[in-house]
């Protein structure tokens, strides 16, 4: 029978100075799940690792290999021995959490940061009956909205993986938001409750999420943290959250990606945290280190396509309001300026030139979330 | 020494929903206790749905519901339950629904049901194939909502009463492994079902043994109808993993090898959507009659063909299970039929408890699962489960609210946490001649042969001594992790154990049935038998250690028995 070599992450704090790491010889047959169950039940019981429903549904059985975050009942050892070549499988316990033992981590933390967030219904008495005597009329199309988000099964993979949670201790966790998320997009919780969500929210690090989309990636259920995390962002500026630097930041982005297709590092400091001098010292600073720097990017082919789709995909996702087209106005004026003639000519003969944007749309894909 | 008003031992949907109702009442303390995480509860893998008589799709009233729950239970369901159960389906549904469940809906946007085995109309509400899972996070965050007290990773090791009244129970933390007695003026057990004691072939996680059930057996308290244990027609080949009613309540075929809709042979005008008991016997007949598929490793099945309701209807109805066949069989239902084969699914046998949730004991309540009310009787239906466990779970903590504001603690006998504390220690100190692998994986193998999906006299008798056998053995098996923390290998070796105390109180009712029916099916008795087995089965275990068996008469309101026939 084939078999591969598990490294396993072994740390029982009663007894041991430190974690070390276990050698067990395992058949490559079926799930994870089942070459730590062969563990368990073979060669050593004292191995300890949370698994209850064992086909995908309870959330218990999440875990690193190698470094990855893997749900072990829905990953096949073949697949993973065919990844790695056959090299060892590191099993460590998830991220950000403290060690219980072994691969159990204390997920208490999370649940209570989640919990923050109000994630659950607070009903509007306007769409949802009091009496048990009628139900509240939701159409299909309408559950789409949360229709990924239910699925958060809380196994926490997504926390393990995180950026933000590692920098920052209060970052609420990509999954809270998601869970806090689907609540603002369903008619049946009342508006007083979203609006303190958004407050919540913010206060619980929505700003610091960097977008590195990990979440997105490791979710065994399809849920895309990072998506609605941008989306809760959205809700916070048109609330008029706007005094916060991530809102800030948020527009300085939006503005500047429809204007030249890209951000603007130089003007960031300045826009998002009223720093004036920043612009004058960062540009002073590249010059002297011989690296050209340019106020404002200069316009690409394709730029007034771009513009079309960017404006489509904002108002697709019904933020078309969060363009400032005042600020857009300004950013061409500076753009004519320097480069001497309107963007529209510039454009063009970038075009002539046959220099090409590809690239900008999946970039800015990306910071809309994928859409 | 921790006290609660009201302590709830598991947080499956019967669990939360006790706590819900209770949580509604100011200045009651009560606590949820849990061997998992209240998400990661079984509740979370029922799939397909829950009914009640909306009647949003087509006419439907809580009588049809009852009489189809009745027919259904082959016909040993105590009918005032049942009829109790109906009435409040529809009101129950809309109360989940007000706390956000998201519930597949209709164009008009009323709630979506689906058709589902033994029903006259489609009357399952469903969320695409993860209704539990959506109906466990609801609950959950309502509980949140409400300040609940959870004691999550807490193991549930004996009830304690003083033969009148409830006391308390005793509980091991297993963060610290440090074992507590809990007081308490009532208790509610929702602790799930056994399907486990198939170990080997069953659609439950790897905990559904029985814990709450067994630990009611050792208080020497009675269980109900034990020999009842479904088997769902439709469990993945290799894993006995589910694949939900839901999947033939849309249309999905069950095909022999000679290519046929086997079902018209069995239930000509059901089909698919007969009772499970039925289906389950009728994939049997058609592997041991040779008209089964067999692959390669030596598993033995027939095919549930979904590729005719296409693509979109799969995908937006049946996710989940799609998911599931791709991963655990490497199939595509869209693109190829699935094998499957019956699976260890349901007790309908349990606790032996009232309409409200009472048992003998006053102040101990049984709720979901693992209880026996009986609204299942000899077969459920499905999508009455997790009809069960919310309307049991609320009706016990709405009792349980009641007997605690008029009545103190009873005194709490601390030797009982003494007694729990030595039972662990000897399973550290015992020889180790016995494996416990081996021995769950007999256990597993002989309750299929003697108490499976057919059985027959002899073969009971074999099971039954086998069973107390293995009992027997169980005394050498040992728990090797010597640590406190966290200590696994400790709980499954508890949890086998509860597993053997179980097999016990199945055989031996089943042995005494001298009948067919509903899920228990004899080849020696085929015949349904009124006159001599209309009644429940009642097991306790004397001070002498051994079991007793007694009846108990059903509760007939106005459904006279009559054949069954689909
Ligand atoms: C795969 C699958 C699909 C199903 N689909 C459907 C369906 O579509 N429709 C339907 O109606 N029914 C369905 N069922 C049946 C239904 O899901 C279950 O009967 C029901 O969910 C049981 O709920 P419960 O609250 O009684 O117990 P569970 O949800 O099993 O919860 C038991 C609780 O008890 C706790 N517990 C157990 N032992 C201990 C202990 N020793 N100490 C402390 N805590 C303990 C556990 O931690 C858990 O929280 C399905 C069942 C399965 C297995
Ligand atoms: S996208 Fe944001 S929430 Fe998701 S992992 Fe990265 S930092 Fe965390
Ligand atoms: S969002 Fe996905 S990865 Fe994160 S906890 Fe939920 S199910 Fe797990
Ligand atoms: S064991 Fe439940 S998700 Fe893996």
């Amino acid at each position: 029978m084939e078999t591969a070599v598990l490294q396993v992450f072994r740390y029982d704090p009663e007894k041991d100075q430190a974690p070390y790491y276990k050698e067990y010889e395992v058949p490559v047959e079926g799930t994870l799940l089942n070459a730590l169950l062969y563990i368990k039940d073979n060669l050593d019981p004292t191995l300890a690792f949370r698994a209850f429903c064992r086909s995908e549904v309870c959330g218990s059985c999440s875990m690193k290999v190698n470094g990855k975050t893997k749900l072990a009942c829905k990953t096949p050892m073949k697949e993973l021995v065919e990844t790695w070549k056959g090299k060892p499988l590191r099993i460590e316990p998830l991220n950000h959490m403290k060690v219980i033992k072994d691969l159990v981590v204390d997920i208490d933390k999370p649940i209570e940061k989640m919990k923050t967030l109000i994630p659950w219904l607070v009903p509007d008495p306007r769409v949802v009956p009091t009496d048990p005597m009628h139900e509240s009329i939701i159409y299909p199309e309408e559950m789409e909205a949360y229709k990924d988000q239910i699925h958060c099964m809380l196994c926490f993979s997504c926390y393990s993986a995180c950026e933000a949670v590692a920098d920052n201790e209060r970052y609420r966790g990509p999954f809270a938001f998601s869970k806090a998320y689907r609540f603002q997009v369903d008619r049946r919780d009342i508006e007083t409750a979203k609006e303190k969500r958004i407050r919540y929210a913010i206060s619980g690090g929505l700003w610091s999420c960097v977008q590195c989309q990990k979440c997105l990636y490791v979710c065994p259920k399809g849920v895309k943290p990072a998506e609605d995390i941008q989306n809760l962002r959205g809700q916070a500026v048109k609330k008029g959250f706007t005094d916060k630097p991530g809102a800030k930041k948020l527009k300085h982005f939006v503005d500047w990606i429809y204007a030249t297709g890209q951000i603007n590092r130089l003007y960031l400091p300045e826009e998002v945290y009223g720093n004036k001098e920043a612009r004058e010292k960062l540009t002073k600073a590249y010059t002297e280190m011989g690296v050209e720097v340019w106020e404002v990017p200069k316009p690409t082919k394709g730029l007034m396509k771009f513009r079309d789709i960017y404006l489509e995909i904002l108002s697709k996702e019904d933020k078309a309001l969060d363009l400032d087209y005042s600020h857009v106005r300004k950013i061409d004026k500076m753009v004519s300026d320097i480069f001497k003639a309107d963007i529209c000519t510039i454009v063009d003969k970038a075009h002539e030139e046959g220099r090409s944007s590809r690239g900008l749309i999946s970039k800015l894909k990306g910071l809309l979330g994928g859409q | 020494m921790l006290q609660f008003d009201i302590l709830i031992v598991g947080a499956g949907g019967a669990g939360l929903y006790a706590a819900l109702e209770t949580s509604k009442r100011k200045g009651l303390s009560v606590a949820v206790l849990s061997k998992v995480y209240p998400t990661r509860s079984h509740t979370g893998a029922a799939q397909g749905g829950i009914n009640a008589a909306l009647g949003n799709v087509a006419p439907d009233s809580p009588e049809k519901h009852a009489y189809d729950t009745v027919k259904g239970s082959d016909f040993l369901a105590d009918q005032d339950a049942v009829e109790l159960m109906c009435e409040m389906a529809p009101k129950i549904i809309r109360e989940m629904e007000h706390m956000g469940l998201p519930f597949s809906r209709l164009k008009d946007g009323r709630i979506a049901q689906r058709p589902f085995g033994g029903a006259s109309f489609p009357r399952t509400c469903y969320a695409a194939d993860k209704t539990g899972h959506v109906m466990l996070q609801t609950l959950y965050e309502q509980c949140l909502k409400n300040g609940v007290k959870f004691l999550n990773e807490w193991f549930l090791l004996s009830i304690v009463h003083n033969g009148e009244r409830v006391s308390g129970v005793v509980a091991m933390d297993l963060r610290s492994g440090e074992i507590h007695g809990i007081r308490a003026k009532a208790v509610i057990l929702a602790t799930g079902g056994h399907a486990r004691v198939y170990w080997n072939r069953t659609s439950n996680a790897l905990g559904n043994t029985g814990d709450g059930t067994a630990a009611v057996l050792r208080a020497g308290l009675p269980l109900k109808d034990m020999e009842f244990v479904q088997f769902h027609p439709t469990g993945l080949r290799r894993t006995g993993i589910l694949v939900t009613e839901g999947a033939r309540g849309e249309g999905g075929y069950l095909i022999n090898n000679k290519g046929e809709r086997f079902m018209k042979k069995y239930a000509p005008e059901k089909m698919e959507l007969a009772p499970r008991d039925m289906v389950s016997r009728a994939i049997e007949t058609e592997i041991m009659e040779g008209r089964g598929f067999r692959d390669d490793e030596g598993n033995e099945f027939v095919y549930l063909d979904l590729r005719h309701l296409g693509r979109k209807k799969i995908l937006e109805r049946l996710p989940q299970i799609r998911e599931l066949a791709i991963d655990f069989e490497g199939v595509d239902p869209i693109e190829e039929p699935i094998p499957v084969r019956p699976t260890a699914h349901y007790s309908m046998g349990g606790i032996d408890a009232d309409k409200l949730g009472r048992t003998p004991i006053k102040g101990l309540y049984a709720a979901g699962e693992c209880a026996c009310i009986s609204v299942h009787g000899a077969n459920r239906l499905g999508g009455n489960s997790l009809l069960d466990i919310v309307v049991f779970g609320k009706l016990s903590g709405e009792d349980a609210i009641n007997y605690v504001s008029e009545i103190g603690f009873a005194p709490f006998d601390e030797s009982e946490v003494k007694r729990e504390e030595e039972r662990i220690d000897s399973l550290f100190s015992s020889d180790g001649k016995e494996k416990l692998v081996d021995l769950r994986s007999e256990l597993s193998d002989v309750m299929s042969y003697g108490a499976g999906i057919f059985r027959e006299e002899k073969k009971m008798k074999e099971a039954l001594e086998k069973v107390r056998e293995i009992k027997e053995r169980a005394k050498h098996v040992k728990v090797y992790d010597g640590e406190r923390t966290f200590n696994t290998n400790l709980q499954q070796t508890l949890e086998f154990l509860n597993l053997v105390e179980i097999a016990e109180t199945i055989v031996l009712p089943a042995l005494e049935r001298k009948e067919s029916r509903g899920a228990h099916y004899r080849t020696d008795y085929p015949k349904r038998d009124d006159e001599n087995f209309l009644k429940h089965s009642v097991v306790e275990r004397g001070e002498d250690g051994e079991l007793r068996l007694s009846w108990k008469p059903v509760v007939i309101t106005k459904y006279q028995p009559e054949e069954r026939k689909y």
